[in-house]
């Protein structure tokens, strides 16, 4: 009912834009609207606090319609209102930026700009986020007629090398860096000891997955998207398998959604044990990161001899999953989970009193409830902050409906409280999976499952241990997806995290991206000398000789 | 003078061989991994599988690194500073490539922003397969490797062209 209420507003809200409205399914709402209304529209959502902007997808419609379209999508529970903007193939097709009104935008129109060649105008960075340098200009891989061929490898422009901006300095973090696991390169301006500014360069992961979607068939995209994360691969086959699904009126029985939400609890175990363990590194307590490592290994144990797997579990299948769960495994689960809740409870305890660790964690990157909505964070760092926003309760999916979770919120917003929602939520993770165990419906675990998929689109949302993922799926009536779009919660998150490093130590960087370490051993031998106009470059010898030219000179 | 020159080398070249063996540092580059071979490395670091037994230690600079430790397939952004990590170790240096994708592409072969396996950038001494390989097959690949270095045989290394350009 109140998803309706929801949408009806957005349709009062838009309706001085709309071009043209539809309902392609009950949560959502379809508005047309021309490209120059887009800022306005965005600002009357904004504005009256509807939702927030999940994804931007960029599509190509193929040479034949001749047409480009973009959708944004903005959900408010279990609503999702998404504005088309239709724009010209040919020339170079223009848009207007919303990163003024939604921050988190920017991301997105970067991203929108290099797969596509939409030209954003006004957004705050228009550089790559994701293609690599030595990308050809003016070759969008997600357009219909991208040839492999045409991306051969060019010169790249020369980046100027990070060094001394005035009284500034920049320091180059990453991309490989002696903790984190993925690399990514931050660029911080120091002033002294203080971060004044942030930038950051994705990509060094990127492999062009959303592409590779559309050339494999339905079933071999399972297992593709598995390997889009090795720590939270359930989440994106169960997102995936839940939005195909909806689209093919596949009706999944009860028992296999139950045992998605089951891995799911598993999975989350696992992920917000992982981070303890890393950010603990980060903050030099390695005694926390070998003990909660250790423990972890309890959910490994049970996640393999649930699914033969540790890591990509490949438990979800189209219409369904692939192992059931029998009376002596249940056993099994209650007791991993008595050890795992004591231990739980004894990090909340640590997490919570040690005083050397809280001198890490309390007040540190405090951000009000206002900045969290203003900057589109997601997950446990939202929620930290003392927004309830979990797709879990907003827009209950699978067997959420049946085995309802808690949500857990704080309203500190530093990062004594993300530790203290994340362990709290690992607790009602555990209960959770023992009141699924304890109340498993019977029947079948898979049904029939179609070779083809009739065409339409749908939206499928799925509450990650890091926050929302949201799917967006449109299908051809083939035996493959014609777009796939993929958005996952670290890019939102990330925004608040960049913005609000500035003005922290550099000593706190590590913490505050959350398990990233910089590097500063391996700097290269290498010094830039900025003035003015000239850069020149030394090597440590001649910069040996100048300083001791220099130095002698004062004398 | 030279052949006690020639002894004193012998025995030297004996006691560094003995100390790479006993104390091997490893350095970890994640070349465009989903991060699942990533988390199964790092888990042998921990109590249940520790890897220090062996002395085997993850170190952050790949200047003080014996073994380079790669994971995924090769993305082209990523290829450039995989080459100079690599360029960056000290002689004599080991490759290890971790998991389907380090080893053929995996289930990214083909994708437009892949350069191909490790094998095709750097030249690579040890293969673990998996998707993620467990924690026990690093383990095991990794002491594999720690016999070659101790009898001074080097696995064979397959050359291919991105090879000759790396070196």
């Amino acid at each position: 009912m109140t998803t309706e209420i929801h949408l009806q507003r957005a349709g009062e809200l838009l309706a001085p834009f709309a071009k043209g409205t539809n309902n392609p399914e009950v949560n959502r709402l379809d508005v047309k609207i021309a490209a120059s209304d887009l800022p306005a529209a965005a600002s009357a959502l904004t504005d009256a606090s509807w939702g927030y902007l999940a994804a931007i997808t960029g599509m190509d419609h193929g040479l034949d319609v001749n047409e480009l379209e973009a959708l944004y999508h903005f959900c408010e529970g279990a609503a999702v209102t998404t504005l088309r903007v239709s724009l010209p193939r040919e020339g170079c097709p223009e848009i207007p930026s919303v990163s003024a009104q939604i921050p988190v935008a920017s991301f997105f129109e970067r991203e929108l700009s290099e797969m596509l060649g939409v030209t954003v105008v006004n957004t705050p960075d228009p550089s790559r986020l994701f293609l690599p340098d030595d990308w050809p200009v003016d070759v969008y891989p997600l357009r219909q007629d991208f040839k492999q061929e045409q991306a051969a490898s060019v010169q790249p422009d020369p980046t100027p090398e990070p060094g001394r901006v005035g009284n500034k300095f920049i320091v180059p973090i990453g991309p490989q860096h002696p903790a984190l696991k993925e690399p990514g390169h931050f660029e911080f301006t120091v002033d002294g000891e203080i971060i004044t500014g942030a930038r950051m360069r994705l990509g060094y992961v990127h492999r062009g997955i959303e592409k590779a979607t559309e050339q494999r068939n339905w079933i071999q995209n399972l297992y593709l998207l598995e390997r889009i994360c090795g720590i939270c691969s359930h989440t994106h086959t169960s997102a995936y398998s839940q939005g195909v699904e909806k689209l093919a009126q596949v009706e999944v029985p009860p028992r296999a959604l139950a045992i998605r939400e089951l891995v799911a609890g598993l999975e989350r175990i696992h992920s917000h044990l992982l981070w303890l363990g890393v950010v603990s590194h980060e903050a030099g307590f390695d005694t926390l990161f070998m003990y909660s490592w250790r423990d972890r290994e309890t959910v490994m144990n049970l996640l393999e001899e649930l699914t033969g797997n540790r890591v990509n579990y490949s438990i979800c299948a189209l219409g369904g999953v692939k192992h059931d769960i029998g009376t002596e495994q249940s056993a099994t689960i209650h007791k991993a989970l008595d050890y795992l809740e004591e231990r739980i409870r004894y990090y909340l305890d640590v997490v919570t009193s040690d005083t050397t660790f809280l001198q890490r964690t309390r007040g540190v990157g405090t951000m009000t409830r206002d900045e969290a909505i203003h900057f589109g964070a997601l997950g446990p760092t939202a929620r930290a902050c003392g927004v309830n926003r979990d797709v879990r309760l907003d827009a209950p999916y699978g067997a959420y409906k049946r085995f309802p979770v808690s949500i857990i919120t704080d309203e500190r917003g530093d990062l004594e409280a993300r530790f203290v929602v994340r362990m709290k939520e690992l607790l009602v993770s555990c209960f959770t999976i023992r009141t699924i165990v304890d109340n498993m419906p019977t029947g079948e675990i898979i049904t029939k499952f179609p070779r083809k998929v009739p065409a339409g689109e749908t939206v499928s949302r799925v509450e990650a241990p890091r926050g929302e993922a949201f799917y967006y799926i449109k299908s051809g009536g083939g035996e493959s997806p014609t777009r796939l779009h993929i958005r996952t919660p670290s890019l939102c998150n990330w925004t608040s995290v960049i913005n609000k490093a500035v003005g922290h130590q550099l000593a706190d960087a590590p913490m505050l991206i959350a398990g990233m370490d910089p590097c500063f051993s391996c700097n290269d031998r290498m010094v830039t000398v900025r003035r003015q106009a000239d850069t020149k470059t030394l090597s440590w010898f001649e910069l040996r000789e100048y300083g001791i030219k220099k130095y002698g000179q004062r004398k | 003078m030279n052949v006690s020159q020639n002894y004193v080398n012998k025995i030297i070249e004996k006691i560094s061989t003995w100390a790479r063996v006993n104390s091997p540092w490893a350095i970890h580059f994640n070349s465009g991994s989903c991060n699942g071979c990533d988390i199964e490395i790092l888990a042998t670091l921990t109590p249940r599988y520790d890897v220090e037994r062996f002395g085997i230690k993850l170190h952050g600079s790949p200047r003080h690194a014996d073994v380079l430790i790669c994971t995924g397939p090769v993305t082209r952004q990523a290829r450039e500073r995989l080459l100079r990590t690599y360029e960056q170790m000290p002689e004599p240096k080991f490759v290890v490539a971790v998991g389907s994708c380090g080893i053929s592409g995996g289930v990214f072969q083909g994708c437009y922003n892949i350069v191909g396996h490790i094998d095709e950038v750097l030249p690579v001494d040890a293969f673990i397969p998996g998707c993620p390989p467990r924690p026990e097959a690093i383990i095991d690949g990794i002491v594999k490797l720690l016999g070659h270095i101790q009898n001074g045989t080097r696995p064979e290394i397959m050359l291919t062209t991105g090879v000759q350009e790396a070196v």
